[in-house]
């Protein structure tokens, strides 16, 4: 059986939207596998499980609109389809639940959802008034040794590029794309040695020739390396997205060419704060395909 | 070792010619193959449009592209250096004895390069009609199909053949050396390597 929509386009029955999931078999096992071992590990650590609503009236505000699912309530607000869990549990956390409760480290294994028809499973951790990524970073290592996989994780400082950005009037564009040839063609020592750095080994020999607001920004970099038990680690300290909230140092569990995992340090209502958030869709493809 | 996406054509030779010189080797192609290994590398020959998407998904750790073909899929991607080479322009071309009426209020554009020509005119606050064609791009203004067309211009030979010329220029371009934002993580001192010996070999030019 086929269905007519707008501009004739035919549709079958059994068609599911593009960006859609669909597990089933060996696949939804797999699902179930990663989300129980993340929360019996979350669980060891302290965290408490939140489930949050599907629906949010401020996700537009803090979010691009365009990546946002919107319609409008009875009495004609935006609400939207959650986008992005972490402002919606930090919210919650801080605003209701801050006065009842000591709490401040909790988990959600829930999908959200992106304009037009993207669903993204994934499993999240918020740490409220913590501002050492380190925990964040060996959660993941042990779901991932957990499973076998022995990921790449780099680990970045979004200030960096923003001082580099500010300093010497560059647009963060180049940081974004990394456009070698035009942070090269600059001539600067230290910035040359900065793109290149690769091994957490080579940071302290970078760290005694940049400017001192850098020298900061690497130190915390060196520091979380330190506190780390997972080795297979690289640096990439001029590494710039566009991110919501985090804002200083950040991580990203890499496998090929799949993100599994990423995090960092943020400030929410005052607070500073860490999170991560386990990408289960990636997950299962690279288990799938290993 | 290094996949390198590569397109098809003159910058495939261009850039393999720039490896012979660094390396001391020889980098051929087998006739219709489409895979080379040398060494630690390994080059893939695909269509040039084409290179994005492999360097994208991680098929080919870096690439080969012109900028009017990354402008266009602009995708998320590392953009290393410039080759130099394949140099072209896009333009807006139009029959000889017409010119591109902005008080019109309704504007044809034939072109491949459906992204960069909306950009360009709607930077002009211009809404114009574009439709897609994938080759003979002149025969859309003499044919009544459009009223411009946007293509690649490298000598205007082609243009000129058709009774076309140039009315605006609307990027200069050359082929560009890229990489997948993952692989320039995973292998950067790799990567950053061979930009330096390419980029000494180029400045040699």
């Amino acid at each position: 059986m086929q269905f007519l929509v707008k501009n004739y386009i035919m549709i079958d029955e059994h068609e599911i939207p593009t960006g859609s999931r669909l597990y089933f078999g060996k696949s939804a096992k797999l699902k179930r596998e990663i989300e129980a071992v993340s929360s019996e590990f979350l669980g060891e650590a302290g965290f408490e499980e939140i489930v949050t609503p599907f629906f949010s009236y401020h996700q537009h505000q803090s979010l691009n609109e365009k990546e946002i699912i919107r319609f409008s309530d009875e009495q004609n607000n935006i609400v939207s389809l959650r986008a992005d869990s972490t402002l919606d549990v930090v919210r919650l956390m801080t605003k209701r639940l801050g006065r009842s409760t000591k709490q401040n480290k909790w988990f959600y294994i829930q999908p959200v959802f992106r304009y037009p028809n993207t669903e993204i499973n994934q499993i999240g951790a918020e740490f409220i008034g913590n501002n050492d990524l380190s925990s964040s970073i060996g959660i993941c290592e042990k779901v991932f040794t957990k499973f076998d996989l022995n990921p790449l994780v780099h680990i970045s400082n979004i200030k960096i590029p923003k001082i580099i950005a500010e300093e010497l009037n560059l647009s963060l564009d180049i940081f974004e794309k990394a456009e070698l040839q035009k942070i090269l063609s600059l001539e600067i020592d230290w910035l040359e040695k900065l793109a290149c750095l690769q091994r957490p080994e080579d940071i302290d020999k970078v760290i005694e020739i940049v400017p001192q607001n850098i020298k900061v920004e690497l130190k915390k970099m060196k520091s979380l390396y330190e506190k780390l038990n997972y080795k297979n680690v690289h640096f990439s300290p001029l590494y710039y997205v566009n991110m919501r909230y985090y804002d200083e140092l950040f991580f990203r569990f890499i496998d090929k060419n799949c993100t599994l995992a990423k995090g960092g340090s943020y400030e929410s209502e005052g607070l500073e704060s860490t999170g991560f958030g386990l990408y289960t869709d990636a997950f299962i493809e690279t288990l799938i395909k290993k | 070792m290094l996949t390198v996406a590569l397109p098809k054509g003159r910058i495939a030779e261009e850039t393999l010619a720039i490896f012979e010189k660094i390396f001391g080797k020889s980098f051929l192609f087998d006739d219709r193959k489409l895979i080379l290994e040398v060494g630690e590398f390994r080059f893939l020959l695909v269509r040039n449009q084409d290179v994005p998407a492999y360097v994208l998904h991680q098929s080919a750790d870096i690439g080969v592209v012109g900028l009017d073909v990354l402008e266009e899929k602009d995708e998320d991607l590392v953009r290393l250096l410039d080759l130099g080479i394949g140099k072209c322009k896009v333009c807006v071309g139009m029959r000889d004895d017409e010119e591109l009426n902005y008080n019109s209020p309704d504007i044809k554009i034939a072109t491949k390069m459906v992204n960069i020509t909306q950009n360009y005119f709607s930077k002009k606050a211009m809404a114009v009609d574009v439709i897609k064609l994938y080759g003979s791009i002149e025969l859309a203004p003499l044919v009544g199909l459009a009223d411009a067309i946007v293509d690649i211009v490298e000598t205007g030979t082609t243009m000129k053949q058709n009774g076309l010329k140039v009315v605006e220029t609307i990027m200069e371009s050359s082929a560009h050396l890229i990489a997948n934002k993952n692989s320039f993580i995973e292998k950067k001192e790799e990567i950053i390597s061979l930009y330096r010996k390419i980029s000494e070999e180029i400045k040699k030019k």
